[in-house]
């Protein structure tokens, strides 16, 4: 794979960013909220700016690895802190970028220990950031950790519903996937007898027999799987969405559940494409009936971010499915389905966040009525809603229209089922926006202010990000292309 | 011959009319929420802009020969791209005509109708939303491009049937609608993929050419073609998923009278006519969407016969005209079902408009209660509704009369009678049930006289407090009516329009045929007729045939044939309770069961572990006697 040095660590600036910003809010003293508060916001809006930057400065017309940057670090082990962006990983670093920020300014309202919240903020997102630009093994398995441990104090101190419950379910899930993860690690760090963990030379044709392929894709796939939401090693994910604060729940399912999806790619698909075409029908059947099963399990969910939380095990199983096809459509559609469920999600975490921080519930049977009383607050919700049932015209249409064409392809009837599930989704989407939003006018809640421009700003952001994509989806697919279809060629030659 | 300035200016025109009302609905949903009638002219301006790119288009493209197409680049992926078009032709450019003058007059017409409503600005800017969804699905140049603004179509349906979102049924309308689409769309998408996936490509106006023969077996276009039409039977509300539409009177009566003309069930049966030449290759296809169209056409008359509420008896009516419209083009009469559609457009949106009119001014929908209340003296609805009704059921001079008849050719050309005859008990029953409506309210029997002298007044004095707001209403009424009396003697021209530089295939008239056209105008006085003896004279019992003759067929009905308990029944045991509910339980009871269980188990067990460990001496030096007992047990016996 062809790979192009940076002349500066625009990646390492990228985590620089984020330690930077920890350290600076470690420094405020506790009582100055409103500067810890600013302080975050430029440092993650320094991050949202250099990936953004990152994304639009790709050379598509070259292609292969960009901006890399490689310092030896234990040559005795091959371990090597190796920095590189692809067509993969630049539309996931976006998206953190987006989500990041976003989260910030959702978490305005933050009144209790938010010196601490930040700061552990910033520490699981460096690991996001991390895991999405590093190239070698040894750091993806390093960041995977440092992103996880924070999620557990964030929820356990700042969740909602059953917290400590949540926060533990979460921890105990991903870390047995991270026992998964690392024996695979090594095995192909032992097997490959090359003594290195940089990725680009793992991927070399013919490093691996096919026997080792098929062992280290399976463990990979489950141990990143069960991060990216796999039924049936998804029930992680809806309790610790609902119990998680809103900004949390929005990297947890915007981008956290990415970091699974992208590891699949990255580490197992890219490194063991043969044990990948080897296991892509069980793939193909899990993620089926993850999206036929997650809308169907939250047509009975009665709380708000339940309902969102199992949305996006329906919603990860179309990436899984785009994966699975072995195609190049469908793996632009997976990438572009994670870019797009990302940004929705947030969105939908971040409005009712809004409507929780007032009304202090997110029971559905409460609520309703709320969009005579918060007519912008809700119109958020109800937009990333629709996009969540794929209608045009926002992001979510083409991530679902590429892996459809896919299946199809491959899996004819799977590619039926899953048309069909989108019909339930509709159903219970629409359901909930009718239970909450529409009906008359609740009096408990008749008191309450509408989202004021500030507060909405971060809405503002990701919808119109949903917005512009779903009229102008080549601004995403035209980068993912530029790593598809190299990989792709390089696998049937 | 077009000129050469026509040509550059074709593009423009056509980004123009598509644009405007989607800068309407962004300016209006992000500045303008506030101020409604700055919202409203926001809105109207835009729609009067995109009516007069629509009115100029065909102005410089009569005599079209080849059908224009601009296109550009907008997504590869993988080992297909598709481009973002336009296609302008006759078909197109009609469409976009009737779409763009029929939301032009709603608006204007809602200017009355929705003054006051505190959602005011929201109403305009999804009627914008509306306009534009419905404008740029008729100038697609891709069957993806289509199916997105169809969605949107539906989406803006399902934003403004559930406008007023305060009411249950108007929410559950909306939600029934969009959802009961979406089955007929999955259809459709699916169709559609496979479609790409064999041809490479979903250009219009390939998809009926040699490329398509050549790149998929017969077999499968039938597959592909009633996969794409399942798309058509969502949105036009065809049999069996058409109990939507009766609901979707729940929004705003503008919005239905847009519903049912010339946007969102008029998209169906636009992308059959965009398409036909691709449903002509299978002839398998055809048949089966011919009986869809008849079953639909004969069920909602049915229906509409015995409805007491005057929009859904015009709902029911839109079922069966659309049922009528398909099988015309199933026939192969691409022309009468265009056609027909264009008259149907007109009229139709004029009787809902009529009926909104009505239920501004007395607030109930009931026939009976509509004329008790003395809801003749609206003269402008009262007589244009007579006007609408007599084109709805085919009666000269009026344009249905010109449409149905170049429908009835179309079904007379098919060597099985059987289909014309359902056409012909269709149009008696038409003339029936529109005949009904008119009668019970310009008569209003003897029985109620006195107090409807009473209500009279109660009604003039109504009207006289809103004048305004009447005569706001009023005209898109007589501009409509006006369009009604005389669009029936363009057939030629427009015929000549729609066939462009190729002659026209003349109507072949054999004496089956003219025999077919004398029994519709026949059968049509007949229903009338029947309307009159039951209704109008003075008299009349006022109590439906279907009524005497059988309540529990009258019940039947009304009762939409119990579809509708056919599928909450479905929704409910089915889906609810039975795969959700099993899903749910799976989820929380096997998987998270399975889960807990084993980290309680581990907690357990580490509990027990760690007793050895606790300082218990006496517990110690059990063990150990036991083992040593054991052991000695072992050895020794």
């Amino acid at each position: 794979m062809q790979i192009e040095y940076a002349k500066f660590p625009w990646l390492s600036a990228i985590l620089f960013c984020c330690v930077a910003g920890m350290l600076a809010i470690v420094f405020i003293p506790e009582e100055r909220k409103t500067l810890i508060k600013k302080v975050s916001v430029v440092f993650s809006g320094a991050t949202l700016a250099l990936s953004a930057y990152l994304f639009f400065a790709y050379d598509k017309g070259v292609g292969g690895l960009q901006f890399a940057e490689r310092v030896q670090w234990i040559p005795r082990f091959g371990i090597q802190y190796f920095n590189a962006v692809d067509g993969f990983s630049l539309p996931n670093l976006l998206l953190t970028g987006i989500v990041f920020f976003t989260g910030v300014l959702t978490m305005w309202e933050l009144e209790n220990r938010v010196k601490e919240f930040f700061a552990l903020y910033f520490l699981m997102v460096a690991g996001v950031f991390g895991l999405f630009m590093s190239m070698d093994l040894f750091f993806i398995f390093v960041w995977y950790d440092v992103s996880l441990f924070p999620m557990y104090l964030l929820i356990a101190i700042w969740g909602t519903t059953r917290k400590e419950y949540g926060a533990m379910k979460l921890t105990l899930y991903l870390l047995a996937g991270s026992a998964l993860i690392l024996p695979a690690i090594i095995y192909l760090f032992a097997k490959s007898g090359l003594g290195t963990f940089d990725v680009a030379a793992l991927m070399h044709p013919g490093t691996f027999t096919l026997a080792q392929q098929k062992l280290a894709f399976i463990m990979l796939f489950i141990g990143f799987g069960i991060l990216a939401g796999v039924w049936p090693f998804h029930t992680w994910s809806p309790v610790g969405h609902v119990a998680a604060p809103h900004a949390v729940s929005m990297v947890h399912a915007g981008v956290l559940m990415k970091i699974g999806a992208f590891g699949v790619l990255r580490v197992a698909i890219m490194i063991c494409p043969q044990g990948w075409q080897y296991w892509a029908q069980l793939m193909a059947a899990l993620a089926t009936i993850g999206i036929v099963y997650g809308a169907l399990v939250g047509l009975r969910q009665t709380d708000l971010k339940y309902v969102i939380g199992y949305s996006s095990v329906s919603h990860m199983g179309l990436v899984g499915l785009g994966l699975s096809t072995v195609t190049p459509e469908g793996l632009n559609g997976a990438v572009f389905q994670m870019f797009a469920h990302g940004v929705m999600t947030a969105l939908l975490f971040s409005s009712v966040g809004y409507i929780y921080d007032r009304t202090h519930t997110k029971a559905i049977p409460e609520l309703g009525g709320l969009s005579r009383v918060m007519p912008v607050a809700s119109g958020y919700f109800i937009l990333a809603a629709l996009g969540g049932i794929g209608v045009p015209g926002l992001a979510n249409f083409w991530g679902e229209f590429m892996v459809f064409i896919a299946a199809l392809k491959v899996y004819p009837l799977r590619g039926v089922a899953v048309v069909l599930a989108l019909v339930i989704t509709a159903l219970f989407m629409l359901r909930v926006v009718q239970r909450t939003f529409y009906g008359p006018e609740n009096p408990r809640w008749s008191h309450l202010p509408d989202i004021p421009f500030s507060l909405g700003l971060p809405r503002m952001i990701l919808a119109s990000v949903l917005i512009v994509l779903g009229f102008f989806p080549s601004i995403l697919f035209d980068m993912i292309q530029t790593a598809t279809i190299p990989f792709m060629n390089g696998l049937l030659r | 011959m077009t000129a050469f300035w026509s040509d550059h200016a074709t593009l423009p025109a056509i980004v123009l009319a598509t644009f405007a009302p989607f800068a309407a609905f962004f300016a209006i949903m992000l500045f303008t929420r506030g101020r409604p009638r700055l919202s409203a002219r926001l809105s109207i301006g835009a729609i009067s802009v995109s009516l007069a790119c629509a009115l100029y288009l065909p102005c410089v493209h009569w005599r079209m020969e080849q059908p224009l197409e601009y296109t550009a680049q907008w997504i590869a992926s993988g080992s297909f791209s598709i481009p973002f078009g336009f296609l302008v032709d006759p078909l197109s450019l009609l469409m976009l005509t009737i779409v763009a003058a029929i939301s032009f007059l709603v608006q204007m017409y809602s200017l009355g109708y929705m003054a006051g409503d505190p959602g005011f600005s929201r109403y305009y800017a999804f009627m914008s939303l509306f306009a534009w969804a419905m404008m740029s699905l008729t100038v697609a140049s891709t069957v993806l491009q289509l199916f997105i603004f169809w969605e949107l179509v539906g989406l803006s349906s399902y934003l403004l049937i559930g406008f007023w979102f305060e009411k249950f049924s108007a929410t559950q309308a909306g939600k029934k609608a969009f959802v009961m689409t979406r089955v007929g769309d999955a259809s459709f998408y699916i169709g559609l993929l496979l479609v790409l996936l064999h041809m490479g490509n979903l250009d219009i106006l390939e998809l009926g050419g040699p490329k398509a023969t050549e790149s998929m077996s017969p077999g499968f276009i039938t597959l592909a073609a009633l996969l794409v039409f399942g798309g058509i039977v969502g949105k036009s509300a065809q049999f069996p998923l058409l109990t939507w539409l009766p609901d979707a009177m729940e929004g705003p009566t503008p919005v239905s009278a847009l519903l049912h003309s010339a946007t969102m069930v008029a998209a169906g049966v636009y992308l059959f006519a965009r398409l036909f030449p691709f449903f002509s290759l299978s002839s398998t296809a055809m048949t089966v969407i011919l009986a869809v169209g008849t079953i639909s056409m004969l069920l909602a008359s049915t229906m509409a016969m015995v409805s007491r509420d005057i929009k859904r008896v015009w709902a029911y009516s839109t079922i069966s005209q659309l049922g009528l419209m398909i099988m015309a083009l199933a026939a192969g009469g691409w022309f009468a079902g265009v056609f027909h559609l264009t008259t149907h457009a007109g009229f139709k949106a004029l009787l809902f408009l009529c009926s909104g009119v009505f239920l501004h001014t007395y607030e109930t929908g009931d026939i009976f209660e509509l004329s008790a209340r003395g809801g003749r003296n609206l003269k402008i609805p009262a007589l244009t509704l007579a006007v609408g009704a007599a084109a709805l059921s085919g009666l000269p001079p009026f344009s249905g009369y010109f449409s149905k008849g170049a429908v009835m050719g179309a079904l007379s050309g098919l060597t099985n009678p059987i289909w014309a005859l359902a056409a012909l008990v269709g149009v008696l029953l038409t003339a029936y049930y529109s005949f009904r409506v008119v009668f019970v309210i310009f008569f209003p029997g003897s029985g109620v006289a006195e107090s409807s002298v009473h209500s009279h007044a109660a009604g003039e004095g109504h009207e006289g407090g809103h004048a305004e707001t009447y005569r706001a209403m009023a005209w898109p009424l007589l501009v409509l009516a006006g369009v009604t009396l005389i669009l029936g003697f363009f057939e030629a021209p427009l015929r000549g329009f729609l066939f462009g530089g190729a002659t026209a295939p003349e109507a072949h008239e054999s004496v089956y045929a003219l025999m077919v056209h004398y029994a519709a105008i026949g059968l049509g006085l007949l229903g009338v007729a029947a309307a009159w003896v039951e209704f109008g004279w003075s008299r009349a019992k006022r109590v439906g045939l279907v009524e005497r003759w059988s309540p529990a067929l009258a019940n039947l009905f009304a009762e939409r044939w119990f579809l509708d308990h056919f599928y909450r029944a479905f929704m409910e045991s089915v889906i609810d309770k039975g795969f959700a509910s099993l899903a749910h339980w799976n989820d929380r009871r096997v998987i998270d069961g399975t889960i807990d269980g084993a980290g309680r188990r581990t907690i357990d067990a580490g509990r027990r572990t760690a007793l050895w460990h606790l300082g218990a001496i006496q517990r110690r030096l059990l063990t150990t006697f036991a083992v040593v007992a054991f052991l000695a047990l072992y050895f020794f016996l």
